[in-house]
């Protein structure tokens, strides 16, 4: 699992590579502490790498979803394959969220 | 010969009021059966019907729920984004565009401004659709002076009622005639005004198909009516959204009694009720359909549900007369015959042989054609009964049922014609009740009870009921005092039997069942006492260690039948034989075991060892060449599952281990996780509401929410101090 993060002004690019079991997302969930504390801009998730996702990974990107909103932010969720986009759908996911292809 | 004459003539008229008293007991008895058994049958069929029916509404209305709880969520978890974007109203069809790509229950949504809100447009309402068979997104705008959706019911009832809101079902004319209906909720700006309301459309098409294919009997059929008494579905098409129900019934000539279960259902309410219109009887179920205020209703035709057992009903009745008539025959011939037959002795036989035509009408009932199903070559049995010189009541019957051998043995305490009856009776109990009835507990509850209800003679049945699953080897039993069967595996010894009491003793006994497995090439061997309690001349009894001799050789079932009786009767020698003997014996030969093959995998309370898990899973998807999505989707679930246990069953810092195996069989997977951890019912555990915003989301549950929706079924057991978590997955 991979994970970067891509900062300019109010605009965050966090992309995600690989498969967000259980186990990574500990690292996961470390690795977006700086994202979480300052989510006052625009959170861009790019997905279009993400292979797998759990409901650990679910939630880290719940939490992300509530910092946004608790400080005015706004976060996207891009380029999911199908796969991870049915995932979504199942769990009501993909209403939480603005959706991008 | 004067004297001759008259003792003829005394005797004669002696065995005629004899053979009367006879044929009236007979007929009294059969009579007496017969009506028992009517009662009982009526009463099963008449909760197996209601069962049928509330079952089936259930189950439709939690689809229906389904599907409108989805469209509830989807309009209620974008009011945030429909906030943000009253700001720059051209963007709120963005909004509603987003609402139809993302809920596939979702035909249509608007966001339909209060008039004046935006001073640019006074009415803004912009729409947006999936048309019928086309792909892609429509736009237009509702905000028409012809349509003028400010006095439509989908803009006024929310605002008004201060909450979501769903409309009248209707025919929307301009998508191609399609029933639909409308939720919409109030929506306010960040500043608390009332901005106007924001909606979805669901196409009801599907409500058709799903009520209309409600089949509980071959010719019930279902409707479902809205909370103003609207048809919405019905099988003559032409009502459909056309009429009401208040209509339709005020045009019958009887508007009383459908008008009664009309105002209960759409007053919400649930129940069933019995209607005779012009000669024809209907039993009608309904139940709501929450949160719609529609109702739906089951109606049942009186025949479709009694047919059968008034046929049956029928049957029986003749086939009594016919027993009767032939009892009536055989003793006038048997009268006849006796003016030969003065001498006491010989008298004496003639009553017994009559006897013995009289069971042999009893024993014709009994299946005695071997081998019973030669066509089945997982199965070998043999029975037989060899009666006493005096008629008793010994009895055996099997058959099979949905793959399933029903089979019992039984003895009637006491000996003669009365004993015969009662076993004929027994005999036909058994069939009748275990013709709907799987479980060998609730066979032997009914046919207790209807015996002891009528059991003025004090006549008791020791009786075995089991219910071998030819599929599986899986038995299903039940003992009544009878003596215990003896299982034939690898060991030869009884079965474990409760001590539950004899049929026919006491009304209401709750029997206790018992199950087990018979692997291939097991057999089971059920008698009664007349093999073990056989008496040869110095009164010594055949016992149990000369029966388990016999048994101990391997023969196919009509040897060991054959050699049982053979050691009897060199046992017995020229004593007479005092009792009915019976055997059934059946072995179990199920073709190759069911195509399956294990896998297994032992992980530690690490959570670590996940991707060794992803790495099983993938294995398995590739063996059984699972698309993609399903080997994903399996990954999940598997490690939602695994994750569980070694977050949760252990205490933390100790090692534990947790145990995946996988069965692999032609048409599913099946994965048993278990371990020794604390015990923890994960099925129990609360699972995450999926139709809630961000904001009121729990961290929890959602694990195994997931497991739920991607596996066919999932079970919890604890076994051994283990917890067992079984979960199947259809491929």
């Amino acid at each position: 699992m991979e994970v970067t993060i891509n900062r300019q002004d109010d605009k965050t690019i966090v992309v995600f590579a690989g498969r967000l079991d259980t186990p990574s997302s500990q690292e996961v969930s470390n690795a977006l502490e700086p994202v979480v504390a300052d989510a006052k801009g625009t959170i861009i998730l790019d997905c279009k790498d993400l292979e797998y996702i759990s409901s650990s990974g679910l939630r880290i990107f719940l939490t992300v979803r509530k910092a946004a909103a608790a400080q005015g932010g706004s976060v996207i969720v891009k380029g999911m394959k199908d796969a991870i986009r049915n995932i979504f759908m199942m769990t009501g996911f993909l209403n939480l969220f603005q959706i991008e292809a | 010969m004067k004297l001759k004459d008259t003792v003829n003539k005394v005797f004669l008229k002696q065995s005629a009021r004899a053979g009367l008293l006879l044929v009236i007991v007979a007929a009294l008895t059969l009579e007496a059966t017969g009506i028992v058994q009517y009662y009982f049958s009526q009463k099963g069929i008449k909760e197996e019907a209601t069962r049928r029916a509330e079952s089936q509404l259930e189950a439709t209305k939690l689809k229906i729920i389904n599907i409108i709880d989805q469209a509830e969520a989807a309009v209620r978890n974008s009011v945030w984004l429909a906030q943000w974007a009253l700001e720059v109203p051209d963007s709120l069809y963005a909004v509603s565009r987003r609402i139809v790509e993302n809920n596939p229950v979702i035909v249509g949504s608007t966001v339909a401004l209060v008039p004046g809100y935006d001073k640019k447009h006074p009415l803004f309402s912009p729409y947006c659709f999936q048309a019928p068979g086309e792909t892609g997104i429509h736009v237009s705008s509702l905000a028409t002076e012809e349509y003028n959706y400010p006095e439509q019911e989908w803009f006024t009832k929310p605002l008004e009622l201060q909450a979501g809101y769903w409309s009248e079902p209707y025919i929307d004319v301009g998508g191609g005639d399609i029933l639909m209906t409308t939720y919409s909720i109030p929506l306010r700006d960040r500043y608390g005004r009332i901005a106007g309301v924001l909606t979805a459309d669901i196409s009801l098409d599907w409500l058709t198909d799903l009520v209309g294919n409600v089949q509980v009997y071959p010719n019930a059929y279902s409707m479902m009516i809205s909370r103003s008494g609207r048809i919405m579905v019905c099988p003559a098409e032409s009502l459909v959204m056309r009429r009401t129900a208040q209509e339709v019934i005020a045009d019958m000539d009887d508007t009383a009694a459908f008008a009664g279960v009309n105002r209960s259902m759409i007053a919400g309410e649930r129940g069933n009720a019995t209607i005779r219109y012009n000669k024809d009887v209907t039993h009608i179920f309904y139940a709501p359909v929450e949160k719609t205020g529609w109702s739906m209703s089951i109606m049942v035709p009186d025949s479709e549900i009694y047919g059968n057992i008034r046929r049956m009903g029928l049957m029986v009745k003749l086939l009594q007369l016919l027993g009767l008539l032939m009892l009536i025959l055989i003793l006038r011939a048997l009268m006849m015959n006796q003016l030969k037959f003065i001498d006491l002795n010989e008298r004496k036989e003639r009553i017994e042989s009559e006897l013995h035509i009289a069971s042999g009408i009893q024993m014709s009932m009994i299946p005695k054609i071997f081998p019973p199903f030669p066509e089945r070559k997982d199965l070998d049995m043999s029975a037989t009964i060899v009666p006493a010189k005096e008629v008793g009541g010994d009895l055996y019957d099997f058959y099979i049922r949905d793959e399933k051998l029903f089979f019992c043995i039984g003895d009637v305490s006491g000996k003669g014609v009365p004993a015969s009856l009662v076993m004929a009776v027994t005999r036909s109990l058994f069939r009748t009740v275990s013709a709907h009835e799987s479980s060998p507990q609730r066979i032997l509850t009914t046919m207790n009870d209807s015996m002891a209800e009528v059991n003025e003679s004090n006549m008791f049945v020791t009786f075995f009921v089991g219910i071998l699953d030819l599929a599986n080897g899986h038995m299903r039993y039940c003992n009544a005092g009878h003596n215990a069967p003896i299982m034939l595996t690898d060991a030869k010894r009884p079965l474990p039997v409760e001590a539950n009491l004899p049929l026919g003793v006491l009304k209401g006994f709750n029997f206790k069942e018992q199950e087990t497995d018979m692997n291939y090439d097991d057999a089971i061997f059920l008698y009664t006492d007349g093999l073990t309690e056989a008496e040869n001349l110095h009164h010594e009894l055949f016992g149990e260690d000369r029966m388990y001799n016999v048994l101990s050789a391997r023969r196919p079932s009509d040897g060991q039948m054959t050699a049982m009786k053979e050691a009897v009767r060199e046992f017995v020698g020229d004593a007479p034989q005092s009792d009915d003997l019976t055997m059934l014996f059946i072995h179990y030969l199920p073709e190759a075991e069911p195509e399956e093959t294990e896998r297994h995998l032992i992980l530690h309370n690490d959570i670590q060892q996940i991707p060794q898990l992803a790495e099983f899973v993938e294995t398995i998807a590739d063996e059984k060449k699972l698309d993609q999505a399903t080997a994903l989707n399996l990954n999940l679930a598997l490690e939602e599952a695994v994750t569980n246990v070694i977050m949760y069953a252990y205490p933390e810092g100790s090692d534990g281990l947790v145990d995946i195996e996988a069965i692999i069989r032609k048409d599913s997977l099946e994965f048993i996780i278990s371990d020794n951890g604390v015990p923890f019912d994960p099925t129990k555990a609360p699972e995450a509401d999926v139709t809630l915003g961000a904001e009121e989301r729990r961290i929890g549950g959602l694990g195994i929410f997931l497991v739920r929706k991607i596996m066919d079924s999932v079970s919890y057991a604890r076994n051994d101090g283990k917890n067992i978590l079984s979960m199947t997955k259809k491929i």
